[in-house]
């Protein structure tokens, strides 16, 4: 009943592929300053405590810094994993560890951002 | 080669070491004794250990991701050049987490 189609679909890198690679570059690429950035703002918030910390993030670099820091490493990481599951998994086990990792990853960046803003906001 | 697998197992780590920064921003969107919860972690053993090695992974891959752009742009996929781009991924890697580790005790 099955059409050669309807059999391999989601089996494999092509189709979508090149659109993931494409946005695995560019990420890749941005997360070179971007995580500079990000190594820095941390260094600088060792030396705080608690109000310290707090008040750095509502400023508007550090805060812009860490939001595109989460969001294209998040980004990056969700299609990474993804191409590790695709090489190491197959079979339905895949299709569920695809689906694990893109909802882990979404909830991880909103998390993230979600307490970003919430302490810039304040 | 062995520098393929290097560069997937940082990466996983990094995956896994997200979750840090998720409980550092949580913890500091929160109140003070979230924070401080987080920070006696962080001040443990086990969580500079666990910070060392998200910071090794965090340069690694990024070491290793910049090697990964050159060869996009069809630089140093010549033997002696790989071979050496490869060492200067685990020693640069490694490095820059040293070096960022000196500047962070340096500074607290």
């Amino acid at each position: 009943m099955r059409t050669p189609l309807g059999r391999v679909r989601s089996l494999g890198s092509a189709r979508t592929g090149t659109a993931e690679a494409r946005i695995v570059h560019l990420t890749s690429v941005a997360l070179v300053p971007l995580t500079i950035g990000f190594v820095w703002l941390m260094l600088d918030l060792l030396l705080k405590d608690y109000n310290g910390v707090r008040a750095e993030l509502t400023h508007p670099i550090p805060a812009i810094l860490l939001l595109a820091f989460i969001l294209a490493g998040i980004v990056h990481m969700e299609l990474g994993m993804r191409s590790i599951i695709v090489d190491y998994i197959g079979g339905q086990p895949r299709a569920w560890a695809l689906a694990s990792n893109t909802c882990f990853a979404a909830l991880l960046a909103l998390a993230c951002l979600y307490a970003t803003l919430r302490v810039a906001f304040t | 080669m062995a520098m393929s697998i290097a560069h997937r197992i940082s990466g996983a780590a990094l995956y896994v070491g997200v979750l840090l920064l998720a409980w550092f921003l949580i913890a500091a969107s929160a109140d003070a004794s979230s924070f401080s919860l987080f920070s006696d972690f962080i001040d443990s053993f086990i969580g500079r250990l666990v910070l060392f090695l998200f910071t090794w992974a965090l340069f690694h891959h990024l070491v290793g991701g910049l090697r990964h752009i050159l060869w996009d742009a069809g630089y140093g996929l010549d033997a002696p050049l790989r071979d050496q781009m490869a060492w200067a991924t685990l020693i640069g890697g490694f490095a820059l987490t040293v070096l960022v580790w000196i500047v962070g005790a340096a500074v607290r």
